[in-house]
């Protein structure tokens, strides 16, 4: 349904290697893999969802994509526009285009500061209004994540943690950006809170027309938001498949074995479920398995799994995987 | 009905903080049979970890129990001494943590942590003591559990600490083992192996679990009866399959719908539950929810509601079940039909 609209990020073969300091006197120099050698599309108005253990390189990759950090390989496009490589000085107008909306709503709202300042922050960096103007702005912006007025003069630790994301998004409309990369932003919060958070979005979605990267490990509320969703496994993107298609017949067989763990809200389901649990645990990025990563976890592996990586192949319409069985 | 191994009643455990009294816990009373699981659900706030603190007797100053009851195997221990706790301790009640990388010390091994138990409550020499700690790594699935009992708990990753806790918590085969978000900290997959090593676990040793939680699909998988808890209070109370198919008080529908659900075919939005929990230094007269309920009537914000037994072992705190309140059909959760 979105494969006639407008490609808004291209990401191309993106790698990002950490350096370690190992041995004595950290003499010996090693890399964590984090994201190694990922490509994937987002379409303008779509909300692609990331998901995977930790350590399986999504924040990374979210991070990357609006250069938090420097790339260490590979291209990154928005708008046709190559911000993979492109020197600082070049870049902060384009910042504008792209924010992004943190974990952990403690940690990423200076404490002091206040709500005004925050949000006003970005506004002035980027000299988009001053005075007069700039408060009428906060306070729209305010009144967009539905807070009031009033909350402008106070201070982070006033707000509940629900609230304080509100303003973590409120600063982050603040510059009115194109795409907005949302990293676990409701894994922090309450049951009863996420759902109005999750709602929030989809509404200054709709209404401001932006671009969702949605980085999450919570599955159920991943399908829920995102249009499509990739699919990564230390360090690799292993399957992308529009988020219907994903669930109904997941191809790869750690995305099958991903959303079989998922605990199901239903006693008469759960009592149900073959339990088919997957073994053992994430290897190390910074000396990860030969071939296809997850071979060491995978029941189907085979002789070929450990030789060769498998190439990230269009299995049907878009939905693209990286596994042998299926070739 | 089995045997009661653990019955609460009407426990009330504040905090007295320079700001004033924050009832925590107000008054609730639940019971646990032997070789049973149960789940008490809420979200943070709601009183579910001062609860099994409680039970524990771990609370820290300003905490402290101020009223009510609360009966292991019979007895009252909300006046046992410290060291009569020591003995039931670790020995019959045993505790996991939310957070398995601050709860292990990291100064010692893993093996010395296991054995400890082990030597305090079964009186066992060190060797014998190793033995039963290896053994223990084993049966919570560690792999090579001869090596790695002299690791210290760095080297050991999120998902195998928490299972070196489980193999703490059950050196000693308690009846009761409390678990605090057990598996909040950790992947789905290793959620997964980590549920499933629990309820194989139970089986075993034939351990009575409380399992606390937010995660309702946690609870659907492991627990046979639901206490679901909301401002330091009891909202509802039930089996599983009463909590999820049929739930009686409004809190708990608001929270079913609240989560996005695989196991339904379509997309819907979200319905949320408007507002923000109640503040327990002012905790309101009325019930805790009536702020927050689509439902509330005026009697709601005036008098406590008492329990509605709905069904047999299904109760709930709700004034809607009121003989002479107005009936009106509800929306519920999840009805069954709905479910493919």
């Amino acid at each position: 349904m979105n494969n006639n609209k407008e490609v808004l990020i291209k990401v191309e073969n993106l790698k990002k290697y950490f350096l370690v300091k190992k041995g004595f006197f950290g003499k010996k120099l090693t890399y964590t893999k984090a994201v190694d050698d990922i490509s994937f599309e987002i379409k303008k108005g779509e909300t692609f969802g990331l998901v995977g253990e930790s350590g399986c390189g999504k924040t990374t990759t979210g991070r990357c994509i609006v250069r938090l950090y420097d790339v260490t390989a590979g291209n990154i496009f928005f708008s046709n526009q190559d911000i993979g490589h492109m020197k600082e000085k070049r870049l902060k107008p384009l910042r504008k285009e792209f924010q992004m909306i943190f974990q952990d709503p403690y940690a990423s709202l200076n404490s002091r500061m206040t709500v005004s300042d925050i949000i006003g922050e970005p506004i002035d960096v980027h000299q988009i209004a001053k005075g007069k103007e700039r408060q009428e702005m906060i306070y729209e912006l305010l009144n967009k994540v539905g807070l009031s007025k009033d909350h402008a003069s106070r201070f982070p630790h006033e707000f509940s943690g629900g609230q304080r994301q509100r303003i973590g998004i409120a600063r982050s409309l603040a510059v009115r950006p194109k795409f907005i990369v949302c990293d676990e932003p409701i894994s922090a919060l309450d049951v009863s809170i996420q759902a109005q958070v999750v709602n929030m979005l989809e509404d200054l979605q709709k209404d401001m027309g932006l671009t969702y990267l949605f980085v999450a490990h919570d599955l159920s509320m991943v399908k829920h938001i995102s249009d499509r969703i990739g699919v990564m496994y230390l360090g690799k993107m292993v399957e992308i498949a529009s988020s219907k298609e994903l669930y109904k017949k997941p191809l790869h067989p750690y995305t099958q074995a991903l959303l079989s763990a998922i605990p199901i809200p239903n006693p008469d389901i759960t009592a149900m479920r073959n339990a088919e649990v997957l073994e053992g645990e994430v290897p190390s990025p910074i000396n990860p398995p030969s071939g296809c990563r997850f071979r060491t976890r995978c029941k189907y592996a085979m002789e070929r799994c450990k030789e060769e990586e498998p190439k990230f192949v269009d299995k049907d319409n878009g939905h693209l995987v990286a596994c042998h069985l299926l070739e | 009905m089995g045997e009661k191994l653990l019955e609460v009643k009407n426990l009330k455990t504040s905090f007295f903080t320079h700001l004033g009294e924050v009832q925590a816990v107000r008054g609730i009373s639940f019971h646990i049979d032997k070789g049973e699981a149960i789940g008490i659900v809420g979200e943070s706030g709601s009183g579910k970890s001062v609860t099994s603190l409680s039970v524990m007797k771990l609370l820290q100053y300003p905490g402290k129990i101020v009223g009510g009851e609360i009966l292991f195997k019979g007895k009252d221990i909300v006046n046992y001494s410290n060291n009569k706790m020591l003995k039931i301790r670790g020995n019959e009640i045993a505790m996991i943590f939310q957070d398995p990388m601050t709860s292990l010390n990291p100064v010692y091994t893993i093996g010395n942590q296991i054995m400890e138990v082990i030597i305090r409550h079964q009186k066992l020499n060190k060797k014998k003591a190793r033995e039963k700690a290896i053994e223990m790594l084993k049966m919570v699935g560690i792999p090579s559990p001869e090596k790695r009992i002299d690791n210290y708990p760095h080297e050991f990753s999120g998902g195998m600490r928490q299972r070196a806790m489980i193999a703490i918590a059950l050196s000693c085969e308690p009846d009761l083992l409390i678990a605090d978000e057990p598996t909040t900290a950790l992947d789905v997959t290793i959620q997964d192996q980590i549920l499933k090593l629990m309820k194989e676990l139970k089986e075993r040793i034939d351990t009575s679990i409380i399992l606390i939680t937010h995660d309702l699909g946690v609870v659907a998988d492991v627990c046979s009866r639901i206490v679901v808890m909301y401002g330091g209070l009891v909202m509802e109370e039930g089996s599983s399959r009463d909590i999820f198919f049929n739930p009686q008080h409004p809190y708990t529908m608001g929270l079913l719908k609240s989560i996005p659900r695989l196991d339904l075919e379509e997309k819907k939005r979200l319905i949320p539950i408007p507002g923000t929990p109640p503040d327990l230094l002012k905790p309101p007269i009325g019930c805790p929810f009536a702020d927050r309920c689509p439902y509330s009537m005026k009697i709601c914000k005036m008098k406590l509601p008492e329990f509605f037994e709905v069904d047999m072992g299904h109760k709930a705190s709700c004034w809607l079940l009121h003989p002479e309140s107005p009936k009106m059909k509800l929306s519920t959760g999840v009805r069954k039909e709905e479910v493919k």
